[in-house]
């Protein structure tokens, strides 16, 4: 597990970037067994063709790039793509609105993915305190956390019991456990990510920053979930072991 | 490793001599104060210990031979106060290593507080510390406070400032301005404080050296910390998992200062504050957080009464005397996520039967304005034999005609003594009732002046309660 998301990690570094792209971050995710969806990343006309064929129509196309980290402000995301005429389109449309946005933008492939089920959306991310290390966030997508700020944090590792412990006392939590006659959400699905979004940042400690998996899928129970979208900031190499700082910030009144 | 911690603590708290350097017979002078309330500790017969003031310029300071360095102490020194100014530090610090002393309270200013030359001071005594195995307390704080063995190093003058009795307290404050006030409050309000550690700016000595030593330590049943910020978190973490275990801690945190925003380029990072990350770190250790300074000597003296008898759920049982004050209850226990009770057949057809036909039963249970105490003992009883009680809060307005004040206080004590269920009490009301508070206090009931405050403290034994049982079961 660990190999396989270092491999991905030192690349990105190696090409002198901290900031990975969706596809390079789903990657690392997948290395841990987190739920990524079936995508693909073409480099060609051609390539994205075939690929859609394979995942099957309709699908989205979203284009990577270093520079164009927020996709939906750039326009480069395409979704519910119906065939082959409407994508051969689109894929033109993409790389205009990417030349728009940032013209220098280094381009590194436009990434192929199946249209997914909505399910309730729900984020997870990863921050770094610098007392404590590691902290993981959990909370309701959407307005949930835009406006209300229904998150709750965890420092990192955490056991089964803070995970349950963090769904459920979140305010919006009887939004997952089926309000109003809906079903209930898959509870130890997000139980199961939480853990293992535990484990990959606890073993990834040095090289990452910061993590968004924003929005994750949430379905029914039984139905599990997928991750949408994803990003994960590297550390800088420099940064990979923090001296222990020597400021006492702290006085006495 | 636990016994280590032990070991090197212990001077600080129990010295068998103590060292004053800086000592003086300045009047107001800190030198001057500390010696002073060893001194006065030592005629009071509660400092067993020796006293060595150290200073090169006097002989003698009220009949105490002085000492004009270190090099002179006599070889059973093991503690030493340092009141002197902060570039004299460093040498003291060497000589007191030369002399083998290994434990230190610096109480001066004027280090990391101020800058980067104060900064390159720690630094300095923190290596002759390590390279020594000496512990140090501070610098820039007014260090310990042990009513048990007459230790008090709080520079604060008794005609300035109350100190309260010993009690299963024990209280550590980064701050020593607010360590002082809250000692002060503490004498008045009659809580009991086993020891108080201010360590200012933590040099060495730090929360989780002082967790590890409480764990071991039998007079204290409860550790409250006042808390700025904490140096090394994943060893504060570790510690705190380890006494909470056996212990409750409770910890006010202050500087809500956001911090996350400026820095962070992700989503979660700009949600993360400084606070929401010290929620979590309790939530996971199983501190309980305090709301402010009331609330933590609120939750204080529920731990100190009722550690051995935390309540087994999460059902609270009123009975009053007043129907006001039971309605500002029920609305408490639902605001702190308790539940109200559902009395059972046996206690409803018991008060029925035995209660006069205006007194209302059920829960809350209204013994109403014309109660005697022996209308409460009938209730306690019931509630305390219910299996769908599992805390009694019970409001007494001592200000009905009929209640036998010392009679009620007396059954309150006999059935906190006899039943496994915690007996939290309110009583609303002005000088007469505090009176009466204080005596109940005393026979082991802690008393709450309003409703909300009552069941907030239970809520926290509540809380505690259950994360024992989780810690426990994994």
């Amino acid at each position: 597990m660990r190999e396989e998301a270092l491999k991905v990690i030192e690349s990105v570094l190696s090409q002198g970037r901290t900031a990975m792209v969706e596809f390079e971050a789903k990657q690392v995710l997948k290395a841990y067994g987190l739920p990524v969806p079936e995508e693909k990343l073409a480099k060609t006309l051609d390539e994205a063709l075939k690929y859609a064929e394979e995942i099957g129509y309709p699908v989205a196309l979203k284009l990577m790039s270093p520079q164009i980290l927020h996709k939906s402000d750039a326009k480069v995301v395409m979704l519910n793509i119906k065939g082959p005429e409407e994508l051969k389109q689109k894929w033109e449309e993409i790389h205009e609105n990417a030349r728009k946005y940032r013209p220098d933008a280094e381009i590194l492939g436009v990434l192929v993915a199946p249209m997914l089920r909505p399910g309730r959306e729900i984020i997870i991310g990863v921050t770094e305190d610098p007392q404590f290390g590691h902290a993981i966030m959990f909370g309701l997508g959407g307005i949930f956390v835009e406006v209300l700020k229904d998150v709750t944090f965890r420092i990192i590792p955490i056991t089964e019991r803070d995970a349950r412990k963090m769904i459920t006392e979140i305010k919006g939590y009887p939004i997952l456990a089926g309000a109003r006659g809906e079903e209930p959400a898959d509870i130890d699905a997000i139980v199961d990510l939480l853990l293992k979004v535990s484990q990959l940042v606890d073993e990834l400690r040095d090289y990452i920053k910061e993590m968004d998996l924003n929005p994750v899928f949430v379905y029914e129970k039984g139905k599990g979930a997928v991750i949408v979208d994803a990003r994960i900031i590297l550390k800088e190499p420099k940064e990979k072991k923090p001296e222990v700082s020597s400021e006492y910030k702290e006085r006495c009144a | 490793m636990a016994e280590k911690i032990v070991e090197e603590l212990r001077p600080f708290f129990d010295p068998k001599a103590v060292a004053i350097i800086g000592a003086t017979n300045k009047k107001g002078k800190v030198g001057n104060v500390i010696f002073e309330n060893f001194k006065m500790n030592k005629e009071r017969g509660i400092f067993k210990g020796n006293i060595y003031p150290v200073n090169p310029k006097l002989d003698e300071i009220d009949g105490y031979k002085v000492y004009h360095s270190v090099e002179e102490l006599p070889d059973d020194t093991d503690l030493a106060v340092i009141s002197i100014p902060a570039p004299f530090v460093p040498d003291t610090m060497r000589q007191i290593a030369k002399k083998g002393i290994k434990a230190v309270i610096i109480i001066t200013g004027g280090f990391g507080e101020l800058g980067e030359e104060g900064k390159k001071l720690e630094r300095e005594i923190l290596e002759i510390a390590r390279k020594n195995g000496i512990r140090v307390i501070g610098p820039n704080c007014v260090g310990v406070y042990v009513p048990d063995t007459g230790v008090d190093t709080v520079f604060l003058p008794e005609s300035k400032m109350d100190r309260p009795e010993s009690g299963p307290i024990a209280f550590v404050s980064q701050s020593g301005a607010f360590a002082a006030a809250m000692l002060d409050w503490a004498a008045m309000a009659g809580i009991g404080i086993g020891k108080m550690v201010s360590y200012g700016n933590k040099l060495d000595v730090d929360d989780a050296d002082l967790m590890d030593y409480f764990i071991h330590d039998e007079g204290i049943n409860v550790v409250t910390f006042y808390i700025e910020g904490v140096k090394d978190g994943r060893k504060f973490m570790e510690s705190a998992k380890r006494i909470t275990k056996v212990k409750p801690v409770i910890a006010l945190k202050s500087g809500r200062t956001e911090y996350g925003a400026k820095a962070a380029s992700s989503h979660t990072g700009s949600l993360a504050g400084a606070d929401t990350i010290y929620d979590a770190v309790f939530k996971q250790t199983g501190i309980i957080r305090a709301e402010d300074f009331e609330h933590m000597f609120d939750l204080a003296k529920a731990f100190a009464a009722l550690k051995d008898k935390l309540p087994k759920g999460d059902r609270i049982g009123i009975i009053t005397d007043g129907g006001g004050a039971g309605v500002m209850a029920s609305d408490a226990v639902a605001k702190f996520g308790l539940r109200m009770a559902d009395l059972s057949e046996e206690t409803v057809k018991f008060l029925k039967e035995k209660f006069p036909p205006h007194a209302v039963v059920g829960n809350p249970t209204d013994v109403v304005g014309d109660t005697d105490a022996e209308r409460y003992r009938l209730a306690l009883e019931a509630f305390t034999k219910d299996s769908n009680v599992d805390a009694i809060l019970v409001i007494v307005l001592f200000q009905v005609p009929l209640l036998e004040e010392e009679k009620i206080i007396d059954i309150l004590a006999e059935y906190q003594k006899k039943s496994d269920k915690p007996i939290v009490a309110v009583a609303m009301g002005g000088k007469k009732t505090d009176r009466y508070a204080r005596m109940l206090e005393e026979k082991g009931v802690p008393v709450y002046p309003t409703p909300e405050r009552g069941v907030r403290a239970l809520a926290g034994l509540v809380r505690y309660a259950e994360y024992l049982k989780k810690v426990k079961g994994e």
